[in-house]
């Protein structure tokens, strides 16, 4: 219940923020929006940067092997309006990520949600491909 | 005019990625749900309309009111043909929208696709009311099927022209009446900001008039509504997301209209005889965001798409030379 009240906040304070998603250079020329991925790990490394902050996440796969992803979101701005500080997300922080995968480059995403295990908050990425979560 | 001298080697490259099928998709893949609501209007527009703030002279006043916040949420508007003015005195957005469906709604836009989200997309044969010279054509043709992939948006170049209000990124407006100029203030695209002369001044002519990404801009107040003139545009912008192109030739005559404290109507008129065979103009609405303010936003700190960015030869552009 807790999660449900937070993803209303979430998307009540989306609307009144209008536009939140940024849009810096062309998701579709980069991202494949027909693979989706949903991947869990451990957050490694955090670059709050413009005009993407990107986060990266150790992924351990089926066989025990372990893949690190690099995962695109939004700007710091954009961001911030989103509800995120430059603290939300750290080093060791377990996460579950819905996004989309990139076209050329294996283990690199776009993060649309990201949802912190130890809260259980989903958290919208302010990605450039929309606001929500993939229905 | 340097641009159709590119035309050539991009029509090449398209025909080259076309034939190895590099960065083509004209396939008419669903794009997935949960795309945004495309600035077409209203969402953000809530309870009782308030009358158009003024300055103490009575002119509009397009910017905050004195003691509040506020900023212009503008939209993302990714293919301006969907906001022509059309014979009819509608644009296609409008007229979708009276239809009971929403920019995002039911039925293929426009372009034949998604704007950010890929899914193919039509080219210039699909948008007859664009008024297309051929090599303008067939450079858009070349931006449609690699899916912007050239944006230059996406070097962290700013916008052109009306892709300063279709860029989503917070603007403000504040006017200097006493000294007779009106800025505006854009977070995004690349922490841009443009000033009007309103001293009544003329454009500069010949070698004076230097071409610049934002051009320069001449304004007066036609009753309440500000009226723009803009040249001297460079060629190294798009008109918007999905790539329509424009040569130096660019005039643009904009105008800005408070009809309400929380809406500002935006027109625009285009009149560019090196890539098109007519004026044509585009129309929206820009919601005002009462509790807004402005936070900095520098796109050029960490560009991965660009250090990473390759031709379609799949050589890096930027990065470090193989």
């Amino acid at each position: 219940m807790r999660t449900k009240c937070a993803v209303l906040v979430a998307a009540v304070g989306l609307i009144g923020a209008g536009a939140t998603a940024i849009a810096h250079h062309s998701f579709a020329a980069e991202f494949d929006a027909r693979q989706p991925i949903n991947l869990k790990g451990t957050v490694t490394k955090v670059e709050w940067m413009n005009p993407h902050t990107y986060f990266y996440v150790d992924v351990t796969e089926a066989n025990g092997s372990v893949t690190n992803w690099g995962l695109e979101m939004g700007s710091p701005n954009g961001l911030m309006r989103a509800g995120w500080t430059r603290n939300t997300l750290k080093v060791g922080d377990i996460v579950t990520v819905e996004g989309t995968r990139a076209k050329l480059k294996p283990h690199i995403g776009n993060a649309r949600v990201v949802t912190l295990a130890a809260t259980g908050k989903r958290l919208f990425a302010a990605s450039s491909q929309g606001d929500t979560a993939p229905r | 005019m340097q641009q159709r001298a590119l035309v050539v080697g991009v029509m090449i490259a398209a025909l080259l990625a076309a034939f190895t099928g590099v960065g083509v998709r004209w396939s008419s893949a669903q794009a997935p749900a949960g795309q945004r609501a495309d600035g077409a209007g209203g969402r953000n527009i809530a309870g009782s309309a308030e009358p158009t703030p003024r300055l103490a002279d009575g002119t509009p006043n397009l910017g905050r009111v004195a003691g509040e916040k506020g900023v212009w949420n503008v939209p993302y508007i990714t293919n301006m043909a969907e906001r022509i003015v059309e014979a009819d005195g509608t644009t296609l957005i409008e007229r979708r929208q009276s239809q009971g469906r929403g920019a995002r709604g039911a039925g293929a836009p426009l372009g034949g696709g998604e704007g950010t989200t890929g899914g193919g997309r039509g080219g210039a044969k699909s948008e007859p009311q664009v008024p297309f010279q051929p090599w303008a054509a067939a450079v858009y043709d070349y931006n449609s099927a690699n899916e912007s992939k050239y944006d230059p948006e996406g070097y962290c170049l700013p916008p052109g022209g009306p892709r300063m209000m279709a860029t989503p990124y917070p603007m403000e407006i504040i006017q200097l009446p006493e000294q007779k100029r009106i800025f505006m203030v854009f977070e995004g695209a690349t922490h841009i900001w443009r000033e009007i002369y309103m001293d009544g001044r003329p454009h500069p002519s010949g070698d004076d008039l230097n071409p610049t990404y934002l051009g320069h801009s001449v304004g007066r107040w036609d009753g309440d509504t500000l009226v723009v003139d803009v040249v001297g545009f460079n060629e190294q912008t798009w008109i918007d997301y999905y790539g329509h192109p424009h040569t130096d030739l660019l005039h643009v005559v904009e105008k800005f209209a408070r009809p309400t404290k929380q809406q500002l109507r935006y027109e625009a008129t285009l009149d560019d005889p090196g890539a098109y065979t007519k004026p044509f103009s585009v129309r929206w609405t820009i919601p005002w965001n009462a509790t807004g303010e402005l936070t900095e936003y520098i796109c050029q700190e960490n560009n991965k798409y660009l250090q990473e960015l390759t031709d379609d030869f799949g050589k890096p552009i930027f990065g470090r030379k193989q």
